[in-house]
Order: structure tokens, then sequence, then C-alpha cells
């Protein structure tokens, strides 16, 4: 009966609306609709109307206001009325289908005043806390007995209101409803909802968090996590703290979240709190109760991913710690991560950054564990160790084996094997410390930390000042003469020509280069070794006559010398001197070099001296003389300790992008610099004897050498070497019969394991491209072009090493550049012709 | 042996020749002992080796009158030779008695007592059976000598009258170079420090008494007792000890409670030599590297370590502060002995005479500022005497 009786009132209201053109009447109708909207006693209608329009009614009522929006009895209202009886609709009613009705209604209107109106409407929906209404409604489960679609789409436009709006708005659109405002404020009503949870259920009452779940599970997955979890774990994390039922409601929360957005919600609230401790509270054990949970905590969080910093890490690895339930996991975990970290083939082929990342999980997890569990794991950790350490120093990159270094430091220290622990030597930097300090737990972690300890705090310092004036008074005090001694200061006292204070050596330096080599071949004397070492580089350049004399058996003493004094910066000496020698008699050193580079019963060492000989050789004769007129006065003089070069190929890739630049045109105003005086080349004719000779035997494996085999750190050294005489010999005549002969030889270790020998391979690339001029490229490297084209794109694409990605697409730029230009030339000849 | 002993007791003839008979042509000299057979005459003249009296020189002494240009390196004011052996440590005593007087203990047992007016050897008195005197020193009030041989035995000398009698002697036990510490507690009775048998131990007694005060041996391994140095704080009640040791380290300690107060890693290496200067408690420590380095004692006796002031080349084996406190001064193993002015540890003067390590390095303590001296020995068996920096306040 109550419900007919309604809907014969709210048609006629209706029709009134429609019809009428009395505004009393109008007033009249929309007094009695929103009558049934009003609560308490004073309200002329039972509650059971009352239920019945909001149920059946309202949505059909709203909907009908926002489609006569422009009729002209709403335009008649004042203003005051239109607040009250219109707006006031649409505030009062139930949230949900307002919500629905004013997007619908954005979505539909066109832009104008009316438009304008419904907006600020939902301005005003959303500020006065609306939402939490909503939420709080279907908390309650009083909400209406919805459809899935009907929920969905409702989840569907709360989530999705400042992109609806700004699709709708463009620029018009209200700061409100951007998501920079907007997921706060849905984060707050979230929490304002769960807060009503929480009250309630102290009062006894039922309360569903399914509908809150799947709205923030909804946020996250798309992508606004950071926002709203900004928001909401901080105050979950302080609520939780000391309260029971907000931690049930936080994990009943947790629970509901749909298994679609588990991964989302969770990667997002990871890295939004602030603790270990923080993170356990709000999520409880729903990493045991919850697959995906478990699934994306213990596996994806520390073994797919690797974006995440530290402290998620520390975060993750924390929780698991934290509760007997999920130490089991935690054991588990570490027994993967081992795994992934002495996997020989991750270490060649993933990511270093990715390595790295896995390298701080496995140390913390192993700080992490007690000591009786740590028994139980042992053979597993010491088989990654051994295993894991094998692979790691084996890597040609330096941060990989330091890393490894680092780790079997760490776990051999913590598993305490027969109390021997395993010691490297390796240079300390900002990884290798921040490794190491995963190692001891970190006390700072959580910053909103009681304030009762504050307390404790403060009273320790006001103590320490005591202290430290009751130790005052002990001890002697030194006498007066200290104050008024500025009087008697040593600027009174003059001092005496001190010119005289040598530094005492006792054999003098060999004057002539013959001498030189006799005591480097044959005397026992370490001063008198060091001497002629440090003359010996003078002395080359001054003799050359001398020097070529004797030049290739001088190479051949100083290419076998050892260290045998351990002679302050003996590396760059040698090197210094063997790089004289090859400048000053070009043609029989390199000869030598380039031979004794392939030759039986070699160490390692000794061939990448050789290569970095050749290399340094290169560079010096390719740059115009001028520059280096001082050069042997200053050499002799410097015996500070220069870092030895060798070590890395860093200052070649410089010298790459030093080329790069210098292409790069420049329009400036100004007076132009005059143009640099020239100088004959002295490399370009001796370029081939540098180059080709190093080309030869490399297939060959000799017992002790090989090349492609396991000595893939000589091989890339060679190949960057190559690539650096490639790079000098621009302009050369011979430059592009070493173009097509290093692309050739590179071709056969494009896709080396090693990156090393991948970087220099497409260092040398890079230099092919730069050094041969662009016809020459284009008609005796035709037929390579293009495979290399597709190379350096699935190279560009795919390479695990970012240095080889961004190497490939240089070289692709170069390419691109040179074939362009060429291109271009050949038109406008064939223009002028 | 036998030539030495005669060295010995013909010494005293001849130190009465005077310095200007270094301009008395050989010959002459020759002639002098004319009468005597051959014999005699080898003998005298491998004396005359020995001794070398034949080599004293006087050395001009610079004084440039411009202050403003850096005067040119000094000159030694005075050389005694004829110790015949190296030496290893010096002692003055000028304030008292009747002529001004320095202590030289050699490389062979002998302790000379040169007369600072005569320049002469004094008195030569053979020690130690003949083991190399690492140590002399004098008491304030009587006309003791106390010496300390590399044979473990710390020995008292009565001197006077002509006597040369030890009156009694210590068993030290030490095998090391370290050089004992004396503090005059009272005029009748004073403290030696001095490392004992065991490497790392420092032994402490009373004289005359001889009754042991305590013995100071550190937790830490450190290795051997390197150097120590007594002193008197002037508001404690005991006094304390510093000490240098093997591993470079340097401890302060407390005799009387026998604890160790603080200690501070001055070297990387052995610290080789100590002092310090009780008026400033300010210290410093040399090593076998280039490094002095300066220290200090704080309120709370912590020692902490200063600025390091670098040198030319390495290895330092004395280091002495003049008595006002302004100079100190190096003895180097690359033969030079180094001044610095003690506040600010400028470098003044680098003094180079000696053909060989210099070993040891002392002020004198003349009552006349202008008197002062400062002397040197080293192992080519000569003591270099500089007359530097003593014409009142403000010149050298």
């Amino acid at each position: 009966m109550e419900s007919t009786e309604v809907r014969l009132s709210v048609s006629r209201c209706l029709r009134a609306l429609t019809a009428s053109t009395d505004n009393a009447d109008i007033i009249a109708a929309l007094q009695t609709l929103r009558s049934y909207l009003d609560e308490g006693a004073e309200s002329r209608s039972s509650s059971v109307q009352r239920a019945e329009f909001r149920r059946a009614h309202f949505t059909r009522t709203l909907q009908f206001l926002v489609s006569n929006i422009q009729a002209d009895w709403f335009h008649s209202l004042t203003a005051a009325q239109r607040s009250e009886l219109w707006d006031g609709l649409f505030l009062r009613g139930p949230p949900e289908q307002t919500l629905l009705v004013l997007m619908q209604g954005i979505g539909d209107l066109k832009a104008g005043t009316n438009l304008n109106h419904l907006v600020s409407i939902a301005e005003r929906f959303l500020h006065s806390g609306r939402l939490a209404d909503l939420l709080w409604s279907y908390c309650l489960g009083a909400g209406p007995s919805d459809s899935p679609q009907l929920r969905e789409t409702l989840l569907g436009r709360i989530v999705a209101l400042p992109d609806l709006t700004a699709n709708k708005l463009h620029p018009h659109n209200k700061p409100l409803f951007l998501p920079q405002q907007y997921y706060p404020l849905l984060a707050t009503e979230m929490l304002a909802a769960l807060e009503r949870t929480c009250q309630a259920l102290r009062d006894g009452t039922d309360c569903s968090l399914t509908f809150v779940a799947q709205t923030l599970g909804k946020v996250c997955i798309q992508g606004h996590s950071g926002l709203v979890l900004a928001v909401m774990a901080p105050r979950l994390s302080v609520c939780t703290r000391s309260d029971m039922v907000w931690q049930r409601v936080c994990w009943k929360l947790l629970e509901n979240v749909p298994q679609l957005c588990v991964e989302s919600v969770l990667t997002g609230l990871v890295q939004a709190v602030t603790g270990p401790e923080a993170f356990g509270r709000i999520i409880g054990n729903l990493v045991s109760t919850n697959k995906k949970a478990q699934f994306v905590i213990t596996h994806k969080l520390l073994l797919l991913q690797y974006k995440y910093e530290t402290q998620v890490l520390r975060i993750i690895l924390g929780y698991l710690a934290a509760d007997r339930e999920r130490r089991p996991l935690l054991v588990q975990v570490l027994r993967s991560l081992s795994q992934a970290w002495a996997n020989p083939s991750a270490v060649k082929h993933t990511p270093l950054e990715q390595q790295l990342y896995v390298s701080k999980a496995l140390l913390l997890s192993v700080s992490l564990l007690k000591d009786s569990e740590l028994q139980e794991l042992r053979s597993d950790l010491l088989q990654c160790m051994l295993g894991g350490m094998q692979s790691h120093l084996d890597s040609s990159v330096v941060r990989i084996r330091r890393m490894g270094m680092v780790v079997g430091e760490c776990l051999s220290s913590r598993m305490n094997i027969g109390g021997t622990q395993l010691k490297f030597q390796y240079d300390q930097d900002e990884e290798t410390r921040e490794l190491l300090s995963l190692m001891t737990p970190s006390t700072a972690d959580e910053a909103e930390a009681e304030p009762l300890n504050r307390v404790e705090e403060s009273g320790e310092t006001t103590l320490s000042p005591q202290k430290e004036s009751s130790q005052n008074k002990s001890g002697p005090q030194p006498s007066k003469t200290d104050q008024d001694s500025d009087l008697d200061s040593d600027d009174e006292l003059t001092p005496y020509d001190m010119s005289g204070d040598q530094e005492i050596s006792k054999a003098s330096p060999p004057r002539y280069l013959r001498d030189c080599l006799e005591i480097l071949i044959s005397s026992e004397d370490p001063e008198r070794v060091e001497l002629s070492l440090r003359v010996s580089e003078g002395l080359v350049r001054k003799n050359v006559f001398a020097t070529r004399e004797i030049s290739v058996q001088m190479t051949k003493v100083l290419l076998h010398m050892e260290d045998k004094y351990s002679i302050n910066s003996f590396l760059s000496l040698r090197q210094a001197t063997m790089v004289a020698l090859t400048v000053t008699d070009c043609i029989p050193v390199t000869q030598y070099l380039t031979t004794e580079f392939y030759s039986l019963n070699y160490s390692l060492r000794q061939r990448l001296d050789i290569l970095e000989v050749l290399a340094l050789a290169a560079q010096e004769l390719s740059k115009p003389i001028a520059e280096k007129k001082d050069l042997c006065m200053s050499v002799p003089a410097s015996t500070d300790l220069t870092p030895y070069p060798g070590d890395n190929p860093v200052h070649w890739r410089q010298e790459v992008e030093k080329r790069i630049q210098s292409k790069t045109r420049r329009l400036r105003k100004g007076a132009t610099q005059p143009p640099a005086k020239a100088t004959p080349n002295r490399y370009a004719p001796v370029a081939g004897y540098f180059f080709f000779p190093l080309l030869r035997n490399y297939d060959r494996p000799q017992v002790t050498f090989d090349l492609l085999g396991s000595d893939h750190l000589v091989l890339g050294r060679l190949i960057h070497t190559l690539g650096l005489f490639m790079h000098l010999a621009v302009n050369a005549p011979v430059a592009a019969q070493m173009g097509r002969a290093l692309l050739d030889f590179v071709w056969a270790v494009r896709y080396h394991a090693d990156q090393m020998v991948r970087r220099g391979v497409l260092f040398a690339v890079c230099s092919v491209f730069l050094s041969v001029n662009s016809q020459n490229l284009l008609v005796d490297l035709s037929d390579q072009l293009f495979e290399t084209r597709i190379w350096l794109a699935d190279v560009a694409e795919g390479d695990p090493d970012a240095d080889c990605r961004s190497l490939a697409v240089q070289s692709l730029v170069l390419l691109d550049k040179s074939l362009k230009k060429q291109l271009q030339d050949q038109q406008a000849l064939g223009l002028e012709s | 042996m036998p030539k030495k002993n005669m060295t010995g007791k013909a010494s005293p003839s001849h130190i009465m020749i005077p310095a200007r008979s270094t301009h008395t042509p050989i010959h002459s000299i020759f002639s002098f002992y004319s009468d005597n057979s051959l014999h005699t005459r080898l003998l005298t003249r491998s004396m005359f080796r020995e001794t070398g009296h034949l080599d004293v020189a006087l050395h001009p002494y610079f004084d440039c009158p411009d202050p403003g240009m850096s005067r040119p390196a000094p000159s030694p004011f005075y050389t005694l030779r004829g110790a015949g052996a190296p030496l290893n440590t010096l002692h003055f005593s000028c304030h008292g008695g009747d002529s001004p007087l320095l202590f030289s203990g050699s490389g062979k047992g002998a302790i000379h007592i040169w007369n600072l007016n005569t320049r002469r050897a004094e008195k030569i008195v053979e020690s130690h059976a003949g083991s190399s005197v690492i140590w002399v020193s004098t008491l304030q009030a009587t006309s003791t000598l106390i010496s300390q041989g590399r044979d473990m035995q710390v020995c008292l000398w009565d001197l006077s009258e002509g006597r040369r009698e030890v009156v009694d002697s210590v068993w030290t036990g030490s095998v090391g170079f370290c050089q004992c510490s004396m503090l005059e507690t009272s005029p009748r009775s004073y403290l030696l420090a001095f490392a004992g048998q065991q490497s790392e131990e420092i032994k402490i007694i009373e004289l005359p008494s001889k009754t042991p005060v305590c013995t100071l041996v550190p937790d830490a391994k450190l290795g051997m007792v390197m150097c120590i140095k007594l002193w008197q704080p002037d508001s404690g009640p005991g006094p304390l000890l510093l000490a240098g040791y093997e591993d470079g380290s340097v401890l302060l300690w407390d005799v009387t409670q026998r604890s160790k107060l603080s200690q501070a890693k001055a070297h990387p290496e052995p610290v080789m030599c100590l002092t310090f200067d009780p008026k400033r408690l300010r210290g410093i420590s040399g090593s076998s590297e280039k490094k002095l380095s300066s220290w200090m004692v704080d309120r709370q006796n912590n020692l902490q370590i200063q600025e390091c002031v670098t040198l030319v080349n390495p290895g330092v084996s004395q280091l002495c502060i003049r008595g006002d406190g302004k100079l100190l001064a190096s003895a180097g193993w690359d033969h030079r002995v180094r001044v610095f002015g003690w506040k600010k540890l400028r470098p003044l003067a680098v003094l180079q005479y000696h053909t060989d390590m210099v070993q040891s390095v002392a002020f004198s303590d003349h009552q006349d500022p202008k008197e002062r001296l400062l002397a040197a020995g080293s192992k080519d068996q000569r003591i270099s005497l500089w007359s530097i920096y003593n014409e009142g306040a403000d010149t050298g």
C-alpha cells in the first residue's frame, strides 16, 4: 500500500514539474520530494515511505531533475530555493545513487551554466563527506542489494572520477577533481569509513569491508596507490599500534581486496609504510593465508622486480622475520635468494641493478636469521657462496666482482666456518659500504617511534654535561705560560737557510740509456732499479738515435720486468717508458709487441699491458706534436701516484664522446677562433702496423691463451683497443680497409656472453662509423651494413646491459647520420650534373 | 786491547795541548818526541790518531747582520773529537761547579767528561765492561753520575775528588735500547724508570734505596718499550710517565695508581724517541718514518694527537726541547740536526755537519742564556757544538 502511495505521489510531483508554469506548484512539488529525504520526527512521511522512496524512486527523481535542468522553472528559482530544494535532493539522498546520476549528468550535459551547476554540486558532494557515507553504507550492508554490474559501475565511477571529469571539463576542471587532491580525499573518506566500522564493531554491530576493499584494490590497480596509501598507511600504522580492533579491521580489509588487485595494493603499501613493524601490523599474516600475497611478497618483489629502494627490502624481510608463523617463509626466501644469487647464468645475463638488488636482499635476510636457522641452512648457503663467488669473480665487470667479494665476506663472517672467514681486498665505495651496512640491523627504522623514548633520550643529554664538568676537576692543568705565550711565539726566531735540506739518495740515476738498460737487466739494488726506471722515459725521449738501437731489446726487458721491489707507481713508470719506446721507434717495437701478444707463456697481465701500451702510443702519435714539447721534462719529476689508466676503459669512451661533441654543429655569433695549425699526423702512416697484426691468430687457441674461450677479459680489451686504433685512424687512407676488417672481426663475437666483450664490440662499431668516411662506408661496406643495422637494433632493444644498449643506439644514430649525409651528397652531385 | 788502555792512561797529558797546536806543523810535534825510540814514536802516532787531538778545529761562527734575508745555514761552533766510538748519548751539566761539563756515552763503553772551557775531555771513564753506553745523566745535588749500558746495568758513579768508582748498580734485564728516565723527587731521593726484562714492561724504582715502586705492563700487545719519560705534573699528586712502544703507540701512565691513563697511536712505526714539555703539557715523538708527531695531555689526562711535522728524510733518533721552551732539536738518521720553534713547530734551521747518523742532541743548561749551546753526537764519532738562537730574545 505504502509503496503505491509513494509512487503516485512521486509521479504527481514529477508531472507537476513538467507541466506546471506556476512557481508555487513547482516549489510545492520539490518540497514534497525533498520531504522524503528528511529524517527525524518533524518529517511529513513515515519511515517506510522514506525507505521506499530511497529504494525505488530517488534515482528516477534525480535523473528527471538533471534532464530538466534547462527548464524555465529551474532558472526562475531563487538561489536560496535552488540550493535548499534542488541541490538538497542531491546532497541528502542515498549517496551511491547521487554519484551515479551526477557522473551520468556531467557526462551527458553540454558545456554551459547547467554543467557548471552540476559540477559545483559534485564538488559539494565530495566536500561534505558523502563519499564516506557511501562507503559506510556499504560497510553496514544496508546499501541496496545491488547487482555485480551496478557495483562495478559504481566502483568505476568512484575510482575514475578524476579521469571522467578531466575528459569532460578539459581546462575548466576543478582542482578538487585533480588526482593530487581527489585521491587523498578518497583515502581520508576510506579511513573515515574504517573508523566508523571500528566504532560499530565495538558497539557489537557486524560490518562488511568488501566494498571498501574493492575500492582500495581498484584505486591501486589503476595506479594511484602512491597517493592513496601515502595518506592511509601512516594513519593505519598509528591506529594499529595499540588498538586490536583497528588491527582486525585492517587485516579484514586486506583479506577482502580482490585477488586481481592484491599485488598493486601490497606493492603500494610496502612503499608507503615506514618500517616492517608497521607493515606487519597492517597486513597481519596475510602472507601465509593468501597465496597471491605470498607470491608477491616472497617472490615477485624480491626476485622479479628490482626497482625498489633498499628500505622496501628491509620492510619485506623484516616483516617476514618478525613473526613465528612467517619465519619459515623467510628461510624459504633465503633459499631462493641464494639460488638466484649464485646462478651463473643470472650473473651473466641479468642487469647489474637486479644483481645488486638480489645481493642486498640476500644480505638482509642473512642478517635477520638466527644462528640456529643458519645452521639448518648451512649447506645451502655454503653451496651458494662457493658457486656464486666463483661466477661473480669470473665476471669481467668490476662492480659484479666487487659485489661478489662483499657478499662472500658477509656470508662467511655470518656463517662462522670453522672460525675462518673470507677477506678480500677491494676499494670501498658507496655501493660496497651500503652492502656492508646491510649486515648491521638498522635501529632507526621507525621514525614515529613511541614518544616515551624521546623523553628518555633528552634526559640523558641533560645528564652528560654534568659528567663532563666533574671530570674537569681531575688532571693536571697546563700552566699559565700557554695563555700569554702569544708574545713569545716562534715568529721572533728567524729561520736559517734550509735549502740544503734535500732528500738523501745513495745512488745517482743513470745518465745514458745503455746504462739504464744494463741496470734494469742485471742490477739487484732496488734503489738503482727504481732510479733507472724513473729516468728511463726521459732518456728514451731525449736520445732518439740511441733509442732506435736498443728499442726492441728494452721493450722486451720492460715487458718481462716484475715489480720485485714494490716500487712506487711501478706500473705507470714501466708503461710510460714502453709507450715512449713505441712512439720513438714505432715500427720495430709494434712488430715485436703485436707478435708477442699471441705468443706462448705470457700472463694475462702482460698481454693486457701490450694492448695498453699500443693504445697509448697510438693516442700519442695521433696528437699534434706541438702539445708535448715539454713532456720529457715533466714526466721524470712527477713521482706521485698516478692512477694506472689501464684498469678502466672509460677514457676511450670519453674520447668517443668528444668526437660526437665535435661533430655537433653549434651556431654562435662572434669572432671565430683562428684555425689550428696543421701538423702532420704521425699515426696515419703507421696505423696498419698497430692494427692488422692483432687481427691474426685470434682464433688459434694455445695452451696458455684461449682468446675465444675463457680469456674473454683479454678479448674485450683487444676489441676495445682495435676500436681505438680505428678511431684514431680517422682520415687515414687505410681507414676503410681497417673498418672492413674490424667489422668482419667483431661479427663473430657480437653476441658474446660477456658484457665487456659486447661493449668492446659496440665501441669498435661506433669507431668504424666515426672514422670511415661516409662514401667508403656505403661503397665498401654496403653488404655488411644491412646486417649490422639489424643487429644493432636488436641490441639496442634487448641487451641486459645498459651501457651496451646506449652504445648501440649511439652507433645507430651515427650510421644513419653518415648514410643520410652520403645520400644527400649524391643527390647534390646528381643535381649539379 | 792494550793499546786502548794505553790511550786511556796517556790521554790526560795530551788533553793539555792547547787548541792552537793545530797550527803547529806536524814535524815539530814529532821533533818533540824525537829523542824517543821508533817504537814510541809509532805508538804516539797511533795515539794521536786515536784521540785525535790534531784534528781539533775551530770553526768560524758566521753571524749575518741582516735579519731580513734568510741567513746562510749555520756552522758548528766547535767540534769535539776523539771519542773513538759512535756517540750514543749526551748530557750537559753547566749550572753548578766551576766549569761547564758535557758528558757523552760512547759505543765502546767510555764516558767522556768534556770541559767546555778547555774543550778537552777532562776525564774518561771506562764503564759497563766495554759495552755500549746508552744513557748518562747527573744528579743535581751531588756529583753523582748515572750511566746505563747495554750490559743491562745502570751504574751510579762517584766522581768527586778525582774518584771514578761505581757506588751502586741496578740490573735492568732489558736487552733493548730504551733509555732510562730519572726524576728527582727530593734532594735525597729520586725515581728511576727503565725498561724491564719483559719486552713490554717498565720498572720504576726509588734510588738510592733501590725500593721498587711499581711495574707497568700494558694490557694490549704493544711490542717493546722504546722510550720513556718521567715527569711531575704541577697539579697532580704523583709523577706520570710517558712511554713510546714498538707499535707506534704513546701511553700515559700514572705511577702512583699504576694504571694507564690514556693511549694514542702516534706513529705507524715504532716510536724511536719522545720528549715532553711539562709547562705546556705538550710533547712530541719521532719514529723511523718521515714524521714527527706532537701531542697534548689534556685536562682529563687524555693524550690528543696534534699536528705533524714532515721531515725531508725519515728517521729520528732523539728529540730535545731547550730549557726555555722555545726550541726543539731533532737528531736525524740523515746526518742532520733540525731545529724547530717549539711553539708552532716551525722549521728554523738544518744543521749539516756530520757524516753519519746523529744519535743524540742536547741543549745546555747554562744559566746565562747567551752561553747556551746545542750539542749533537753522531755515529761518526764526533760531537758538534752549535751556538744558535741564544742571543737575547729575538736574534739568533
